[in-house]
Protein backbone atom coordinates (compact mmCIF):
# COMPACT_ATOMS: atom_id res chain seq x y z
CA UNK A 1 0.00 0.00 0.00
CA UNK A 2 3.14 2.17 0.16
CA UNK A 3 2.57 4.95 -1.93
CA UNK A 4 5.83 6.73 -3.82
CA UNK A 5 4.61 10.85 -2.71
CA UNK A 6 6.41 13.85 -3.79
CA UNK A 7 7.20 16.26 -1.67
CA UNK A 8 4.14 18.28 -2.44
CA UNK A 9 1.17 16.11 -2.37
CA UNK A 10 -2.15 16.76 -4.45
CA UNK A 11 -4.71 18.99 -2.24
CA UNK A 12 -7.12 15.60 -2.30
CA UNK A 13 -4.22 13.72 -0.65
CA UNK A 14 -3.41 15.74 2.13
CA UNK A 15 -4.00 14.27 5.67
CA UNK A 16 -5.73 15.90 8.18
CA UNK A 17 -6.75 15.26 11.68
CA UNK A 18 -8.32 16.90 14.24
CA UNK A 19 -5.46 18.47 16.13
CA UNK A 20 -7.05 18.56 19.67
CA UNK A 21 -7.13 15.14 19.58
CA UNK A 22 -3.79 13.68 21.38
CA UNK A 23 -3.94 10.22 20.31
CA UNK A 24 -5.39 10.80 16.06
CA UNK A 25 -2.65 13.40 16.11
CA UNK A 26 0.04 10.66 17.12
CA UNK A 27 -0.75 7.87 14.47
CA UNK A 28 -1.05 10.37 11.67
CA UNK A 29 2.32 11.96 12.65
CA UNK A 30 3.46 7.89 12.89
CA UNK A 31 2.12 7.32 9.33
CA UNK A 32 3.42 10.45 7.91
CA UNK A 33 6.85 9.41 9.66
CA UNK A 34 7.22 6.31 8.13
CA UNK A 35 6.01 7.25 4.24
CA UNK A 36 8.80 9.56 4.97
CA UNK A 37 11.16 6.99 6.12
CA UNK A 38 10.47 4.69 3.61
CA UNK A 39 9.10 6.35 0.36
CA UNK A 40 12.26 7.64 -0.90
CA UNK A 41 14.45 4.88 0.18
CA UNK A 42 14.23 2.10 -2.19
CA UNK A 43 16.76 0.41 0.11
CA UNK A 44 14.59 0.13 2.99
CA UNK A 45 12.09 -2.96 2.97
CA UNK A 46 9.70 -3.00 5.29
CA UNK A 47 9.55 -5.99 8.01
CA UNK A 48 5.86 -6.88 9.41
CA UNK A 49 7.12 -9.66 12.00
CA UNK A 50 5.74 -7.64 14.95
CA UNK A 51 2.21 -6.85 13.78
CA UNK A 52 1.96 -10.13 12.74
CA UNK A 53 2.65 -11.89 15.86
CA UNK A 54 -0.11 -9.04 17.57
CA UNK A 55 -2.73 -9.80 15.17
CA UNK A 56 -2.04 -13.86 15.52
CA UNK A 57 -1.85 -13.67 19.42
CA UNK A 58 -5.45 -11.55 18.81
CA UNK A 59 -7.01 -14.00 16.18
CA UNK A 60 -5.63 -16.72 18.64
CA UNK A 61 -8.08 -15.52 21.80
CA UNK A 62 -10.97 -14.99 19.60
CA UNK A 63 -10.81 -18.53 18.17
CA UNK A 64 -10.66 -20.13 21.43
CA UNK A 65 -13.51 -17.63 22.48
CA UNK A 66 -15.69 -18.72 19.21
CA UNK A 67 -14.46 -22.34 20.27
CA UNK A 68 -15.65 -22.17 23.74
CA UNK A 69 -18.97 -20.57 22.48
CA UNK A 70 -19.83 -23.24 20.22
CA UNK A 71 -19.11 -26.30 22.35
CA UNK A 72 -21.51 -25.06 25.38
CA UNK A 73 -23.98 -24.47 22.53
CA UNK A 74 -23.67 -28.02 21.26
CA UNK A 75 -22.88 -29.73 25.02
CA UNK A 76 -25.52 -27.78 27.40
CA UNK A 77 -23.74 -26.56 30.45
CA UNK A 78 -22.85 -29.31 33.40
CA UNK A 79 -21.08 -31.36 30.57
CA UNK A 80 -19.20 -28.34 28.94
CA UNK A 81 -18.05 -27.32 32.00
CA UNK A 82 -13.86 -28.72 32.01
CA UNK A 83 -14.01 -27.22 28.42
CA UNK A 84 -15.48 -24.26 29.58
CA UNK A 85 -13.32 -23.77 32.45
CA UNK A 86 -10.00 -24.53 29.94
CA UNK A 87 -10.79 -21.60 27.53
CA UNK A 88 -11.76 -19.21 29.73
CA UNK A 89 -7.87 -19.93 31.40
CA UNK A 90 -6.58 -19.86 28.43
CA UNK A 91 -8.18 -16.86 26.92
CA UNK A 92 -7.11 -14.79 29.89
CA UNK A 93 -3.69 -16.44 29.41
CA UNK A 94 -3.87 -15.11 25.37
CA UNK A 95 -4.75 -11.73 26.94
CA UNK A 96 -1.77 -11.74 29.33
CA UNK A 97 0.57 -12.65 26.72
CA UNK A 98 -0.69 -9.88 24.34
CA UNK A 99 -0.18 -7.56 26.88
CA UNK A 100 3.17 -8.49 27.63
CA UNK A 101 3.80 -8.15 23.83
CA UNK A 102 2.69 -4.85 23.24
CA UNK A 103 4.19 -2.93 26.27
CA UNK A 104 7.72 -4.99 26.34
CA UNK A 105 8.18 -5.96 22.80
CA UNK A 106 6.39 -3.19 20.88
CA UNK A 107 6.57 -0.81 23.07
CA UNK A 108 5.53 2.08 20.99
CA UNK A 109 7.18 0.74 17.60
CA UNK A 110 4.95 1.37 14.28
CA UNK A 111 8.05 0.69 11.92
CA UNK A 112 10.48 -1.74 10.92
CA UNK A 113 12.67 -2.28 7.98
CA UNK A 114 15.40 -4.33 6.65
CA UNK A 115 18.59 -3.00 4.84
CA UNK A 116 20.69 -4.92 2.77
CA UNK A 117 24.14 -4.21 2.50
CA UNK A 118 25.16 -3.69 -1.01
CA UNK A 119 27.51 -7.21 -1.76
CA UNK A 120 27.12 -7.96 1.24
CA UNK A 121 24.83 -10.71 3.16
CA UNK A 122 24.96 -7.91 6.24
CA UNK A 123 22.07 -6.33 7.32
CA UNK A 124 20.77 -3.96 9.37
CA UNK A 125 17.85 -3.49 10.49
CA UNK A 126 15.80 0.03 11.09
CA UNK A 127 13.20 0.74 13.58
CA UNK A 128 10.80 3.58 14.55
CA UNK A 129 9.13 4.39 17.42
CA UNK A 130 6.98 7.23 18.99
CA UNK A 131 5.70 8.30 22.25
CA UNK A 132 3.28 11.02 22.72
CA UNK A 133 1.83 11.41 26.28
CA UNK A 134 -1.82 11.95 26.70
CA UNK A 135 -2.35 15.42 27.37
CA UNK A 136 1.07 16.11 26.11
CA UNK A 137 2.38 18.20 23.23
CA UNK A 138 5.99 17.00 22.90
CA UNK A 139 6.31 14.24 20.32
CA UNK A 140 8.83 11.80 20.63
CA UNK A 141 10.07 10.13 17.75
CA UNK A 142 13.01 7.29 18.21
CA UNK A 143 15.11 5.91 15.66
CA UNK A 144 17.28 3.15 16.07
CA UNK A 145 19.40 0.70 13.98
CA UNK A 146 20.28 -2.61 14.52
CA UNK A 147 23.59 -3.72 12.74
CA UNK A 148 26.68 -6.04 13.01
CA UNK A 149 28.56 -3.46 14.77
CA UNK A 150 25.91 -2.68 17.37
CA UNK A 151 22.36 -0.92 17.90
CA UNK A 152 22.78 2.58 18.07
CA UNK A 153 19.59 5.06 18.33
CA UNK A 154 18.53 8.64 17.93
CA UNK A 155 16.02 10.63 19.08
CA UNK A 156 13.79 13.97 18.75
CA UNK A 157 11.37 15.33 21.07
CA UNK A 158 9.31 18.09 19.72
CA UNK A 159 5.83 19.35 20.24
CA UNK A 160 3.35 18.08 17.44
CA UNK A 161 2.64 21.67 16.58
CA UNK A 162 5.98 21.48 14.79
CA UNK A 163 4.58 19.39 12.16
CA UNK A 164 1.11 20.33 11.91
CA UNK A 165 -0.59 23.63 10.87
CA UNK A 166 -3.72 25.62 12.41
CA UNK A 167 -5.73 23.55 10.47
CA UNK A 168 -4.92 20.33 11.46
CA UNK A 169 -3.01 19.88 7.64
CA UNK A 170 0.04 17.28 8.44
CA UNK A 171 2.50 19.14 7.02
CA UNK A 172 5.01 16.36 5.13
CA UNK A 173 7.72 18.57 4.16
CA UNK A 174 8.25 19.37 7.36
CA UNK A 175 8.25 15.44 9.15
CA UNK A 176 10.35 14.64 5.85
CA UNK A 177 12.63 17.08 7.46
CA UNK A 178 13.06 15.62 10.59
CA UNK A 179 13.21 12.28 9.36
CA UNK A 180 15.90 12.78 7.22
CA UNK A 181 17.75 14.62 9.62
CA UNK A 182 17.30 11.42 12.57
CA UNK A 183 18.47 9.32 9.57
CA UNK A 184 21.39 10.42 7.64
CA UNK A 185 22.71 10.85 11.57
CA UNK A 186 22.64 7.02 12.16
CA UNK A 187 23.75 6.82 8.35
CA UNK A 188 26.88 8.80 8.95
CA UNK A 189 27.66 6.87 12.03
CA UNK A 190 27.83 3.65 10.55
CA UNK A 191 30.10 4.70 8.00
CA UNK A 192 32.27 6.51 10.32
CA UNK A 193 32.60 3.15 12.10
CA UNK B 1 -23.15 19.17 7.89
CA UNK B 2 -23.30 20.84 11.53
CA UNK B 3 -23.61 17.47 13.67
CA UNK B 4 -21.02 16.03 11.44
CA UNK B 5 -18.45 18.43 11.88
CA UNK B 6 -19.04 18.56 15.73
CA UNK B 7 -18.77 14.97 16.11
CA UNK B 8 -15.85 15.04 14.11
CA UNK B 9 -17.03 12.06 11.81
CA UNK B 10 -14.92 13.56 8.76
CA UNK B 11 -11.94 13.51 10.51
CA UNK B 12 -12.75 9.46 12.12
CA UNK B 13 -13.01 8.63 8.32
CA UNK B 14 -10.48 10.01 7.32
CA UNK B 15 -8.48 8.20 9.69
CA UNK B 16 -10.63 4.87 8.46
CA UNK B 17 -9.52 5.17 4.77
CA UNK B 18 -6.10 5.74 5.63
CA UNK B 19 -6.15 2.51 6.78
CA UNK B 20 -3.93 -0.18 5.20
CA UNK B 21 -4.93 -3.83 5.19
CA UNK B 22 -2.96 -5.19 8.70
CA UNK B 23 -4.68 -1.96 10.48
CA UNK B 24 -8.37 -2.71 9.17
CA UNK B 25 -7.83 -6.78 10.41
CA UNK B 26 -6.45 -4.69 13.74
CA UNK B 27 -9.82 -3.04 14.21
CA UNK B 28 -11.98 -5.77 13.76
CA UNK B 29 -10.25 -8.05 15.91
CA UNK B 30 -10.33 -5.64 18.50
CA UNK B 31 -14.13 -5.31 17.84
CA UNK B 32 -13.97 -9.15 18.24
CA UNK B 33 -11.56 -9.21 21.50
CA UNK B 34 -14.23 -6.65 23.48
CA UNK B 35 -17.23 -9.04 22.42
CA UNK B 36 -15.00 -12.07 23.18
CA UNK B 37 -14.02 -10.56 26.85
CA UNK B 38 -17.60 -10.31 27.56
CA UNK B 39 -18.53 -13.93 26.59
CA UNK B 40 -15.94 -15.21 28.63
CA UNK B 41 -16.35 -13.22 31.45
CA UNK B 42 -20.23 -14.70 31.10
CA UNK B 43 -18.54 -18.70 30.45
CA UNK B 44 -16.44 -17.72 33.33
CA UNK B 45 -19.17 -16.98 36.05
CA UNK B 46 -21.09 -19.96 34.79
CA UNK B 47 -18.18 -22.59 35.48
CA UNK B 48 -17.47 -20.22 39.03
CA UNK B 49 -21.22 -20.09 39.71
CA UNK B 50 -21.86 -23.65 38.40
CA UNK B 51 -25.41 -21.71 37.21
CA UNK B 52 -26.45 -21.57 33.35
CA UNK B 53 -27.35 -18.42 33.91
CA UNK B 54 -25.53 -17.00 36.69
CA UNK B 55 -27.25 -13.45 36.43
CA UNK B 56 -31.20 -12.71 35.98
CA UNK B 57 -33.49 -10.47 36.05
CA UNK B 58 -36.61 -10.60 37.77
CA UNK B 59 -39.78 -10.09 35.18
CA UNK B 60 -42.57 -9.84 37.48
CA UNK B 61 -44.04 -8.63 40.58
CA UNK B 62 -44.49 -12.03 42.12
CA UNK B 63 -42.42 -11.85 44.66
CA UNK B 64 -42.90 -8.81 45.97
CA UNK B 65 -42.42 -7.30 48.84
CA UNK B 66 -38.78 -9.30 48.32
CA UNK B 67 -37.71 -8.20 44.91
CA UNK B 68 -39.60 -6.07 42.70
CA UNK B 69 -39.57 -6.23 38.80
CA UNK B 70 -36.11 -5.30 37.21
CA UNK B 71 -33.87 -6.60 40.05
CA UNK B 72 -30.62 -7.90 39.41
CA UNK B 73 -30.85 -11.55 41.40
CA UNK B 74 -27.04 -13.53 41.69
CA UNK B 75 -27.35 -17.19 41.38
CA UNK B 76 -25.25 -20.07 42.29
CA UNK B 77 -25.66 -23.98 41.94
CA UNK B 78 -23.45 -26.15 44.08
CA UNK B 79 -23.89 -29.68 44.27
CA UNK B 80 -22.92 -29.87 47.90
CA UNK B 81 -25.44 -27.43 48.79
CA UNK B 82 -29.21 -28.89 48.92
CA UNK B 83 -32.08 -26.82 47.67
CA UNK B 84 -34.48 -26.53 51.32
CA UNK B 85 -37.61 -25.18 52.05
CA UNK B 86 -38.10 -21.25 52.48
CA UNK B 87 -35.15 -20.63 50.16
CA UNK B 88 -35.63 -18.63 46.76
CA UNK B 89 -34.72 -20.59 43.77
CA UNK B 90 -34.90 -19.52 39.57
CA UNK B 91 -36.31 -22.32 37.83
CA UNK B 92 -37.07 -23.17 33.76
CA UNK B 93 -40.09 -24.93 33.42
CA UNK B 94 -39.31 -27.55 30.23
CA UNK B 95 -40.29 -26.27 27.17
CA UNK B 96 -40.22 -21.84 28.24
CA UNK B 97 -37.23 -20.17 28.67
CA UNK B 98 -38.32 -17.60 31.12
CA UNK B 99 -36.58 -18.16 34.26
CA UNK B 100 -39.34 -17.66 37.31
CA UNK B 101 -38.20 -16.56 40.77
CA UNK B 102 -40.23 -18.07 43.32
CA UNK B 103 -39.65 -19.44 46.60
CA UNK B 104 -39.54 -23.37 47.38
CA UNK B 105 -42.57 -24.26 49.95
CA UNK B 106 -42.41 -28.11 50.38
CA UNK B 107 -39.71 -30.98 49.30
CA UNK B 108 -39.80 -34.39 49.30
CA UNK B 109 -36.48 -36.35 48.95
CA UNK B 110 -36.12 -40.10 48.68
CA UNK B 111 -32.78 -42.08 50.58
CA UNK B 112 -30.82 -42.19 47.16
CA UNK B 113 -30.88 -38.23 46.86
CA UNK B 114 -33.60 -37.18 44.66
CA UNK B 115 -35.82 -34.78 45.46
CA UNK B 116 -38.84 -32.95 44.38
CA UNK B 117 -39.90 -29.35 45.07
CA UNK B 118 -43.41 -27.22 45.20
CA UNK B 119 -42.63 -23.15 45.07
CA UNK B 120 -45.28 -20.35 45.02
CA UNK B 121 -44.50 -16.67 44.65
CA UNK B 122 -44.37 -15.16 47.72
CA UNK B 123 -47.08 -12.72 46.04
CA UNK B 124 -49.54 -14.92 44.33
CA UNK B 125 -52.24 -16.84 45.94
CA UNK B 126 -51.81 -20.01 44.52
CA UNK B 127 -48.80 -22.01 44.01
CA UNK B 128 -46.85 -22.96 40.83
CA UNK B 129 -48.26 -26.08 39.94
CA UNK B 130 -50.76 -23.85 37.38
CA UNK B 131 -46.93 -22.95 35.42
CA UNK B 132 -45.56 -26.34 35.59
CA UNK B 133 -45.69 -28.34 32.24
CA UNK B 134 -48.88 -30.40 31.34
CA UNK B 135 -48.80 -32.72 33.70
CA UNK B 136 -45.97 -32.05 36.02
CA UNK B 137 -47.33 -31.83 39.63
CA UNK B 138 -43.07 -30.94 41.07
CA UNK B 139 -39.93 -29.64 40.27
CA UNK B 140 -37.12 -31.58 40.15
CA UNK B 141 -33.31 -30.73 40.63
CA UNK B 142 -32.67 -30.42 36.70
CA UNK B 143 -35.50 -27.61 36.56
CA UNK B 144 -33.45 -25.48 39.05
CA UNK B 145 -30.83 -22.76 37.78
CA UNK B 146 -29.77 -21.62 40.67
CA UNK B 147 -30.78 -20.51 44.32
CA UNK B 148 -30.75 -16.61 44.70
CA UNK B 149 -27.47 -15.25 46.94
CA UNK B 150 -27.62 -11.65 46.40
CA UNK B 151 -29.64 -8.77 44.46
CA UNK B 152 -28.97 -5.77 43.19
CA UNK B 153 -32.11 -3.46 42.46
CA UNK B 154 -33.59 -1.62 39.78
CA UNK B 155 -29.91 -2.77 37.84
CA UNK B 156 -32.20 -4.73 35.51
CA UNK B 157 -34.65 -2.35 34.08
CA UNK B 158 -32.50 -1.74 31.77
CA UNK B 159 -32.79 -5.31 30.41
CA UNK B 160 -36.45 -5.23 30.39
CA UNK B 161 -36.31 -2.10 28.85
CA UNK B 162 -34.02 -3.61 25.75
CA UNK B 163 -36.07 -6.73 25.67
CA UNK B 164 -39.08 -4.72 24.71
CA UNK B 165 -37.77 -2.49 22.24
CA UNK B 166 -35.57 -4.60 20.56
CA UNK B 167 -34.83 -1.86 17.88
CA UNK B 168 -33.28 0.64 20.78
CA UNK B 169 -30.93 -2.56 21.46
CA UNK B 170 -29.81 -3.16 17.94
CA UNK B 171 -29.63 0.86 17.41
CA UNK B 172 -27.39 1.23 20.33
CA UNK B 173 -25.22 -1.62 19.75
CA UNK B 174 -24.71 -1.03 16.42
CA UNK B 175 -23.69 2.54 17.18
CA UNK B 176 -21.06 1.42 19.32
CA UNK B 177 -20.14 -1.44 16.59
CA UNK B 178 -19.44 1.49 14.62
CA UNK B 179 -17.34 3.29 16.62
CA UNK B 180 -15.03 0.61 18.10
CA UNK B 181 -14.27 -0.14 14.18
CA UNK B 182 -13.56 3.04 12.84
CA UNK B 183 -11.63 4.82 15.89
CA UNK B 184 -7.93 3.96 16.26
CA UNK B 185 -6.70 2.52 19.24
Amino acid sequence: MAKKEDKSLPADELVKVNKWDGSAVKHALDDAVKTCLLGDRPQLKEQFGLVNARLALCALAVGVAVMAHAWDFTHPFPQSRPVLLLSVLAYFALMGVLTLHTTFREKGTFAVAVQKETGGKQQSVWEASSDMKKYDDKYLLTLTVKDAKGTREVSSSKSCAAFIDNNGIILDHLVANEVNRLYNSLSAEKKEK
Amino acid sequence: MGIASILQLDEMMGDFNRMNKRQSLYQVLSFAMIVSSALMIWKGLMVVTGSESPIVVVLSGSMEPAFHRGDLLFLTNYKEEPVRVGEIVVFKVEGRDIPIVHRVIKLHEKEDGTVKFLTKGDNNNVDDRGLYAPGQLWLTKKDIVGRARGFLPYVGIITIFMNEYPKVKWAILSILAIFVLLHRE
